[in-house]
């Protein structure tokens, strides 16, 4: 087999695996979003889809193809690991995701504080309005 | 009983926060002694605790009795114990401070002491956790709290806590891709686990970028330039009752999950990729001491002065922590906790100078000294510890980083420590300057400065020169923690 150049393989690293290639572009996008837009739910919006793109993440590289429930019943000595699902990654995954939705509840709750004292979401236009 | 402490230790916030809204909803004048009594029901048990740490041993506690590999596991080892009662120490400092300036629409809310008491309990958590994802939630408990806590000040203060918002949250996220990285290459999230078996992954480029990941996402929280965009205008405009306790120490803690990662991780003389882990990560602490300390210098507004100025002093003990051998260390840790306790001071001297006289920049402070006497007097005790001079606690950490620095002969590092020292001495020179100018017409009638003022200023003044005669004892309790194996 000839040895491929860098570019080459992370070309076949990302056909053999598009879960990851979705991962980094989502982060990416993401906190371009983030950087680039002055309306402050839109910033929020990125940041959602920079925490949205690591949950999916965590549970790309936790899939088992054809995996059952890791339970142990009274018949069985152990546990095949090759057959059960690793239950770690998805426990962090539903805490992630509460984390997420608390960080919204608060974000949103200060934009909409904002919105009431200065009258704009524009971040542009509240900073002119601070002074 | 005493194998529970560390529980006890957070529940007690915890669950006087979440009882807080039933007790107090009809009595709001009830709101401030449950949360003062509490802080303080904290700060008694973590002195028991870390009696009890010292005397039997580290605990490690196993929340419902599954042990760590499969349960969730805290360690209450020297380091966390000293660090869980500087914390709630510092916390209670805060809140009788708090009494005296706290803006008429928190003092009587409901809200406002739950989210102290959920911040304090948040913090023992992080201290306390064994495992790189409940460091991460409680990272997140604290930092929601937090940024509830800043934008409780409204107004400005509504646009730095979502700025503080925007970036922690970041922060956070980087956090938890880093935790996920080592978990995939690992396959372990518990501290010590991780300990065992990644020094010899150190050359898998998963684990190296889960690292980078993690320390990049901890650095936004402990304010690292440059990634401290977020910290002086929060702590500028943050309602001045908090300010004090989101400075002394949302950023420390941070840096405390760094150092025990970095600890039992990284070995000295780590290389990846030919560039030696350590000396890189030194290099960014004394580059972040001179740049914190030379911003320190050209700022007017005296928060935004102090901000930088403790901005300054996380590089100094990221200095300490990174030169790998023990002293260097333990002196890092040892300035860590006069960090606390000197930021926590700066910024009830800032805010009682802006409640009392209406300062908010260097020149607004012109007769200040003839007018309050307490506030001079802390102040000078604050500046002789943050310029590191003796008997002062200060002194004592900078002088083992400086000891550590020789004994690795990293000079530079020496140079940093000194050039930050002559800016720290600078910028409270600017500061005396002014406190101490002497208007032309003098009035003599000094402002009513209120009891608990008097109590929590004192007492910091006080626990700033303990320290310092106590340092060597301390030291060495770090020192017999860090070098017997437990991280």
């Amino acid at each position: 087999m000839t040895k491929m150049s860098p570019m080459d393989e992370l070309i076949q690293a990302l056909i053999q695996r598009p879960n990851f290639g979705v991962f980094v572009i989502l982060f990416l996008w993401g906190i371009y979003i983030m950087a680039v837009h002055p309306n402050y739910v839109k910033k929020l919006i990125g940041l959602y889809i920079v925490q949205t793109s690591v949950v999916f993440f965590l549970v790309a590289f936790s899939a088992k193809d054809g995996a059952t429930v890791p339970v142990i019943s009274a018949e069985m000595a152990s546990l095949e690991p090759l057959v059960s699902a690793n239950p770690l990654p998805h426990a962090l995954t539903v805490t992630a995701i509460v984390v997420q939705v608390a960080t919204l509840g608060v974000s949103l709750a200060l934009v909409s504080a904002i919105y009431r004292k200065y009258g704009s979401l524009d971040e542009d236009e509240v900073l002119k309005r601070v002074g | 009983m005493s194998s529970q402490l560390p529980i006890l230790l957070f529940l007690v916030p915890f669950v006087t926060a979440v009882a807080m809204p039933i007790l107090c909803a009809k009595r709001r004048s009830w709101c401030q002694p449950l949360t003062t009594g509490a802080v303080s029901v904290m700060v008694v048990l973590s002195i028991i605790n870390l009696r009890v740490v010292l005397s039997e041993g580290p605990i490690e506690y196993a929340f419902g009795g599954w042990g760590a590999p499969l349960g969730i596991a805290w360690l209450d080892d020297p380091l966390a114990a000293v660090m869980a009662l500087a914390m709630t120490a510092v916390a209670l400092l805060s809140l009788i401070y708090g009494r005296v300036v706290v803006p008429s629409n928190l003092d009587r809310s409901v809200p406002y002491y739950t989210l102290i008491l959920l911040f304090t309990a948040a913090l023992i958590g992080i201290v306390f956790a064994a495992d790189l994802f409940n460091v991460f939630v409680f990272l997140e408990v604290a930092a929601l709290t937090g940024y509830a806590l800043v934008g409780a000040g409204g107004g400005k203060a509504l646009v730095y806590a979502f700025r503080y918002l925007l970036l922690g949250s970041f922060g956070a996220t980087l956090y938890l891709l880093g935790v996920s990285y080592l978990y995939a290459a690992v396959g372990t999230l518990n501290m010590v686990d991780l300990a065992a078996r990644l020094p010899e992954l150190m050359t898998s480029t998963a684990v190296v970028t889960g690292l980078v990941f993690v320390f990049l996402g901890l650095s936004i929280k402990m304010a690292l330039i440059p990634l401290h965009g977020w910290l002086p205008g929060a702590y500028a405009n943050a309602p001045q009752s908090v300010a004090p306790l989101l400075a002394s120490t949302i950023t420390k803690v941070s840096l405390v999950v760094w150092v025990r990662i970095e600890f039992s991780i990284i070995a000295p003389g780590v290389e990846v990729s030919h560039i030696p882990v350590l000396v890189l990560l030194e290099d960014i602490g004394a580059l972040v001491a001179v740049i914190g300390g030379a911003l320190a210098l050209v700022q007017t507004n005296i928060k935004r002065m102090f901000a930088y100025g403790g901005i300054g002093h996380i590089g100094l003990i990221l200095i300490g922590v990174s030169l790998g051998n023990s002293t260097a260390l333990t002196g890092g840790l040892f300035y860590l906790i006069n960090d606390a306790v000197m930021q926590a001071t700066l910024f009830m001297v800032a805010g009682a100078v802006l409640h009392y006289h209406g300062a908010h920049s260097l020149d607004d402070l012109k007769g200040v000294s003839s007018r309050s006497p307490w506030l001079t007097g802390a102040l000078v005790v604050v500046a002789v510890s943050m310029v590191g001079l003796p008997p002062t606690g200060g002194f004592f950490g900078k002088w083992n980083i400086v000891l550590g620095a020789l004994e690795a002969q990293h000079y530079l590092a020496v140079f940093a420590v000194l050039v930050s020292t002559l800016l720290t001495l600078g910028y409270f020179l600017r500061l005396f300057s002014c406190w101490f100018h002497q208007p032309a017409t003098i009035e003599s009638e000094q402002l009513e400065v209120a009891v608990p003022l008097r109590v929590s200023l004192g007492l910091a003044s006080v626990a700033m020169i303990v320290l310092g005669f106590m340092s060597d004892s301390i030291v060495r309790v770090l020192f017999d923690s860090l070098t017997s194996g437990g991280s």
